[in-house]
């Protein structure tokens, strides 16, 4: 009976990840098909696979989709290395060094998490638009140096706590400095959350949709989240094909990490209840 | 401790205060002044007293409709989202072969939905001729026009939140597999049913779980803009039916111009999200349980 009730379990599940994933699936069939098919075929294997929507989705705005992709690159490695040291250099601070205001610091970064963007938005976009960073990348790098992702101190900060303070204290008695010792001890033992934070920031920045919206408004900025719905516009709805085309070729990277970095990305999620 | 080691604390926040007061304290409370004010960019923002909050609450329709609309996503996304990721998750819990492959590939829909493409493939699959009525027609069911119809539109972005019930899903799992298992054996050996068991003990063990993805959830839901800008073309049409409360507030300030107006429309989002996630918090300590 045990047995039969594990068989019932798998078909169930079998048949729930199966509908999730058909719309997917169908994407990237629909992809390879010509456009007279896509309202018509349901099936997921496009024969014969017809690659023409990729170089017409590619060609198909007047500025080429590898723009689109080297700015989203750009700006997705930027906001990495960005987060990566503003964020563990703030969290050293607050977990490993004592200065007067330490613990009021801290709860102001915890505070920071709870405000949500819409409350900055429109000062901040004032500031940008006189400092003339509209249009270029600096709006939506910047931030990320300056450890505006307060999320991602709080999480380094969990795990700083977690490494043996007799570490860094042997290196202060050794006549390390602060510098080294956040440098040459933390970082280097904190490679799989560092990893996290940048995984999780490179994914963000990619999907970004509203910051890219809001601040690149000139097609030689886009990045491929506003390629994509500029598409969609202009083509789109009577070119689907090379709309899914540009759509998966768009998923593609994250995909990729979520295959690669699979198991820090769940961990992440169990641990710390990110997205 | 030494006077070296004091420099160098503030030393290392230099960056986290540059972003907390240009980026953070001060903007929010530009928006607040901002927000009695009426402001385009070109004058300059000229006092108008509450005459921005006035209006928001008793004379704009348009905030009503948006309102109605993002309170509806929120009441109907949620519960539904939770309710799967919970499910799910319990399934996955009972020690199957194969559950990494099982809860990754749940897991997938909640790392892409976010994105433009999804959101795409989305007015595709829900389009009058698309993909969801061609299936149906299989079984002899004539469709609606889901996207463009009013009375549905909604709802084909409330079922791309509860398709995205991957993240809370794991974060149920991890939950029940911290659960002890003799209380389940004991609640056995006295004849406890499943279905006992599951209201009787692993509902109120998992309640600080189920909290959390609550009030995290419920947050998200309010601010979701995306799959609302593109399905509906950024206009929130059909007749205003997916104008989320952002997407208007978008309009407004991107649209129009009127940045004072938004920052008052922003103000009010977050008392309300402040409200809400408050209201959680009180009622948390007569159903939240927390071991004693």
């Amino acid at each position: 009976m045990r047995h039969n009730k594990s068989i019932l379990s798998h078909a169930l599940l079998c048949a729930a990840s199966l509908v999730m994933l058909y719309p997917l699936l169908w994407m990237l069939a629909s992809s390879f098909r010509p456009n007279t098919d896509i309202f018509t075929s349901i099936s997921l294997l496009p024969i014969p696979p017809d690659t023409a929507a990729y170089p017409r989705g590619w060609r198909g705005l007047q500025v080429p989709f590898s723009r689109f992709f080297l700015n989203s690159a750009v700006i997705a490695i930027l906001s990495v290395i960005g987060n990566v040291l503003s964020c563990s250099l703030a969290a050293f601070a607050v977990t490993r060094l004592r200065f007067p205001g330490r613990d009021l610091c801290f709860a102001l970064m915890l505070g920071t998490m709870m405000i949500p963007y819409q409350v900055t938005l429109i000062p901040q976009y004032i500031l940008f638009l006189h400092l003339d960073w509209v249009n270029t990348i600096l709006p939506l790098v910047v931030p990320k140096f300056l450890a505006a992702d307060a999320f991602f101190i709080f999480l380094l900060a969990q795990f700083f706590r977690g490494i043996p303070r007799e570490l860094d204290e042997a290196a202060v008695v050794d006549g390390c400095s602060p510098w080294r010792i956040y440098w040459n001890i933390m970082l280097p033992l904190s490679l799989p959350v560092l990893g996290t934070v940048a995984i999780f920031t490179f994914i963000f920045t990619w999907d970004d949709f509203f910051g890219p919206l809001v601040y690149l408004t000139d097609i030689e900025a886009f990045t491929v989240q506003l390629g994509l719905r500029g598409f969609l516009d202009s083509s789109g709805t009577s070119d689907w094909s090379a709309m899914f085309a540009m759509a998966c070729l768009t998923l593609a990277p994250v995909l990729v990490l979520f295959v690669l970095f699979q198991r820090t990305l769940i961990q992440g999620i169990a641990t710390t209840g990110l997205k | 401790m030494r006077p070296s080691r004091l420099h160098a604390g503030h030393a290392f926040l230099i960056p986290w205060f540059v972003g907390f007061f240009g980026l953070t304290l001060g903007p929010a409370l530009a928006s607040l002044y901002l927000s009695f004010t009426n402001y385009d960019l070109l004058q300059a923002p000229g006092w108008v007293g509450l005459s921005n909050y006035v209006r928001i609450l008793t004379a704009d329709a348009k905030v009503a409709e948006s309102v109605r609309v993002t309170l509806l996503y929120v009441v109907l996304s949620v519960p539904f989202k939770l309710g799967f990721a919970l499910a799910v998750a319990m399934l996955l819990n009972q020690g199957m072969r194969g559950l990494p492959l099982y809860r990754a590939l749940f897991y997938l829909p909640s790392l892409l939905g976010a994105s433009v493409a999804i959101a795409t493939l989305w007015r595709q699959v829900f389009s009058g001729d698309g993909l969801l009525n061609r299936v149906l027609a299989l079984f002899g069911i004539q469709g609606a026009s889901w996207v463009s119809d009013p009375d549905t539109a909604i709802y084909t972005l409330v079922a791309l939140s509860v398709w995205q019930f991957g993240s809370p899903m794991i974060i149920f799992l991890a939950g029940l597999r911290q659960l002890p298992r003799d209380i389940y054996e004991a609640a056995a050996l006295d004849g406890a049913t499943a279905w006992y068991q599951f209201r009787h003990i692993t509902i109120p063990l998992l309640t600080p779980v189920i909290f959390f993805n609550l009030v995290v959830q419920t947050i998200d839901a309010f601010k979701a803009f995306t799959p609302a800008f593109i399905i509906s073309g950024g206009t929130g049409g059909p007749i205003n039916a997916t104008l989320f409360y952002t997407l208007y507030l978008y309009q407004e300030a991107f649209g129009y111009l009127r940045m004072g107006y938004a920052a008052a429309l922003a103000w009010l989002l977050v008392l309300a999200i402040g409200a809400i996630t408050a209201a959680a918090f009180l009622t948390a300590r007569r159903w939240v349980h927390y071991e004693a």
